[in-house]
């Protein structure tokens, strides 16, 4: 089967006025339709910038990357603004929710960036919604409104409302307690377990285990689970950042 | 992204920052304000002068004769003839006299006129009858007299005086009907035949002043050339004294002097106007800028959500043009109510200082004026707030969404 996300050989290179900072060096991956990823990595290891071109908000220096087997580095700005709205969801840290708008509104507008017809839009966020287990006495409040929990499962709606092929999460539940980082994990793995493919960031261990599969990112490169064990083994004075 | 969305994600924006798009948009408010109350005061003037008393006093045309010689009232007939492009060609002589009622005596100035006076002039009468060709051709002794000449000399101008007499000069005439004065004179007018004055005031037939109303298919913009000309040939003047001999005056030559007037009035409200535009739009972009750095993650969002850049570009942009168009439409408001007050402020000495009436000034709301102003508003709004929504638009998505 198609793989949702496959990227070969991505090498990411900044240009600044200190000069280059080499951020991926030629990193590969494939996430499988229906998979739970997990990317670890400390911060500085380039786990943003892959998060950034996963997501098509950044194109790779070079080498390829087919979502859903379209090859994302071909397309102009407003192609790859097509793919964020209908094909990818987003799943902030900081929520990054509208504060003045109700939770229906937030939830919508990805739509109003997608040409969904208004009457079907109502539709599809209370169903969104109802996916994220937030009670229904809520979408009339403003975001503002919420507690942190809250407020990440209206994020997460927000990232489902348009059926997208893949949910990228940086660091979702960085913000919140652990209990209620707990729920939000909860909630992808029930969405993971309804067929969606996630992939999402965290430096925390804790989190990396309600996935199915983790790769660790370590300047620039990405190991899997045993390679990375192996490296802490062979060199003990490396600090795992587990 | 659907025009129904820009709207909504428009005034969701504004209602946010209602204080500040408030204060922001004054000066598109006070320079849309100066352009309405401007247009709406000066075409209510114009309007108050030129649909005056149901006649067109647009076609109304006055002649001084300069001439060294005595005129005739066959020059009268003659000219009437002479120049068709006048439906109605009238004569008068100006003399004055002491008038003396029952109980009162004041000095009046007589007016001998003919019995299509109030054709050309549009005279109203408030009691009793004009002067007929009978009494003309008889020269009889009726008079009219104006309302300022009924109250100097009755003591109230309402007071009916048809069939009263009164003495003017060595002679006593019958009152026959009262002139609506247009407006309040020293001691008053009072209107008798032509031949009778001729005969009793003046002492001669020659007369100096002319009006005429104009066909209605005549050119005003020419007359007073033709009009000119024509009586230069009539009377005999070398062409290059034509213009030294005549003054003719037409209402187009009225309102030219007006726009003259006017013209530094208008001056200063347009710069008035232009400046706080200006300002206003300078404004507006100030907001718009302070705007897009308060909402860099919002944009962030916004794009990563899938945005494209045309959208950021366009919610910003309407933005700014809505703003205008509010300022806009308070300023054509409060426009309209200074016009208003400003005429009822000043308007009996404007209409005094430009015209013989005491026609009440009422500011007109032009629907071209309007549309002038809505469409300033939308070009401030689109000039001024073009590069703020190309800044917000061209943010980097990822450097937005972390952005502190």
């Amino acid at each position: 089967m198609l793989p949702v996300i496959d990227i070969k050989k991505v090498h990411r290179i900044y240009e600044s006025a200190a000069g280059y900072t080499h951020a991926l060096k030629g990193v590969s991956l494939q996430v499988q339709r229906g998979e739970f990823l997990c990317i670890m990595g400390p911060s500085g290891s380039g786990k943003s910038t892959l998060m950034n071109i996963l997501g098509c908000l950044d194109t790779p220096t070079s080498g390829t990357f087919l979502l859903e087997g379209v090859d994302v580095s071909q397309l102009t700005d407003d192609e790859l603004a097509e793919l964020r709205a209908t094909r990818l969801g987003f799943v902030f840290q900081s929520f990054n929710l509208l504060p003045r708008a109700t939770v229906l509104r937030n939830v919508m507008l990805p739509l109003i960036y997608s040409d969904c017809p208004v009457p079907e839009r109502e539709v599809r966020a209370v169903k969104a919604l109802a996916s994220v287990s937030l009670p229904a006495d809520y979408y009339d409040h403003r975001s503002n409104e919420l507690s942190g929990g809250q407020m990440q499962r209206v994020a997460i709606a927000r990232a489902l409302v348009n059926d997208p092929a893949v949910i990228l999460a940086d660091e979702p539940t960085g913000n919140l307690d652990s209990a209620t980082g707990e729920m939000v994990l909860k909630t992808f793995r029930r969405l993971r377990d309804a067929g969606k493919t996630i992939v999402l960031i965290t430096h925390d261990p804790e989190v990396s285990e309600w996935a199915d599969r983790t790769v660790h990112i370590r300047d620039g490169k990405l190991f899997t689970d045993e390679q990375e064990r192996a490296l802490v083994a062979a060199h003990p004075g490396t600090r795992s950042h587990t | 992204m659907k025009a129904r969305d820009l709207l909504y994600e428009t005034a969701s924006a504004l209602d946010a920052n209602r204080g500040r798009s408030l204060l922001t948009i004054l000066g598109i408010v006070i320079g849309i304000g100066a352009v309405i109350a401007m247009t709406a005061l000066i075409s209510g003037i114009k309007q108050s002068l030129v649909g005056d008393l149901g006649l067109d006093q647009a076609r109304m045309v006055e002649m001084y004769l300069l001439l060294d010689r005595q005129t005739s009232f066959d020059d009268y007939n003659n000219l009437v003839d002479y120049m068709p492009e006048y439906e109605t060609l009238t004569i008068m002589a100006y003399g004055s006299g002491k008038a003396t009622s029952a109980t009162k005596s004041v000095d009046v100035s007589v007016l001998g006129v003919l019995p299509n006076y109030p054709d050309v002039m549009g005279t109203k009468l408030t009691q009793g009858a004009f002067i007929t060709p009978e009494d003309e051709e008889a020269g009889s002794l009726v008079v009219l007299l104006d309302q300022s000449a009924v109250r100097n000399l009755f003591g109230n101008q309402n007071e009916s005086v048809v069939g009263k007499s009164v003495q003017v000069g060595d002679a006593t005439y019958a009152i026959i009907g009262v002139v609506e004065s247009s407006a309040s004179r020293e001691g008053g007018r009072i209107y008798m035949p032509y031949s009778t004055c001729a005969a009793r005031i003046t002492g001669t037939w020659s007369f100096d002043s002319m009006s005429g109303l104009a066909a209605s298919d005549v050119d005003m913009s020419t007359i007073e050339k033709t009009t000119k000309s024509k009586l230069g040939a009539y009377f005999g003047i070398k062409e290059e004294d034509v213009e030294d001999s005549f003054y003719v005056y037409t209402m187009q030559s009225m309102l030219d002097e007006l726009n003259a007037t006017m013209a530094a009035f208008q001056i200063l409200m347009t710069s008035v106007a232009g400046i706080s535009l200006l300002v206003g739009g300078i404004g507006i972009m100030n907001m718009m800028l302070t705007n897009v750095t308060e909402r860099i993650r919002e944009i962030g969002l916004r794009k990563a959500l899938g945005a494209r850049s045309s959208d950021i570009t366009k919610q910003f942009l309407l933005e700014s043009v809505c703003l205008c168009i509010s300022g806009g439409i308070i300023g054509i408001i409060f426009g309209y109510l200074g016009a208003y007050a400003l005429a009822g402020l000043a308007g009996s000495s404007i209409t005094q200082a430009i015209s013989t009436g005491e026609t009440k000034l009422v500011p007109v709301i032009d629907i071209r004026a309007v549309a002038f102003a809505a469409g300033i508003c939308i070009l401030i709004g689109a000039v001024f707030g073009y590069y703020p929504a190309r800044q917000a638009a061209k943010l980097d998505p990822v450097e937005s969404l972390h952005y502190q």
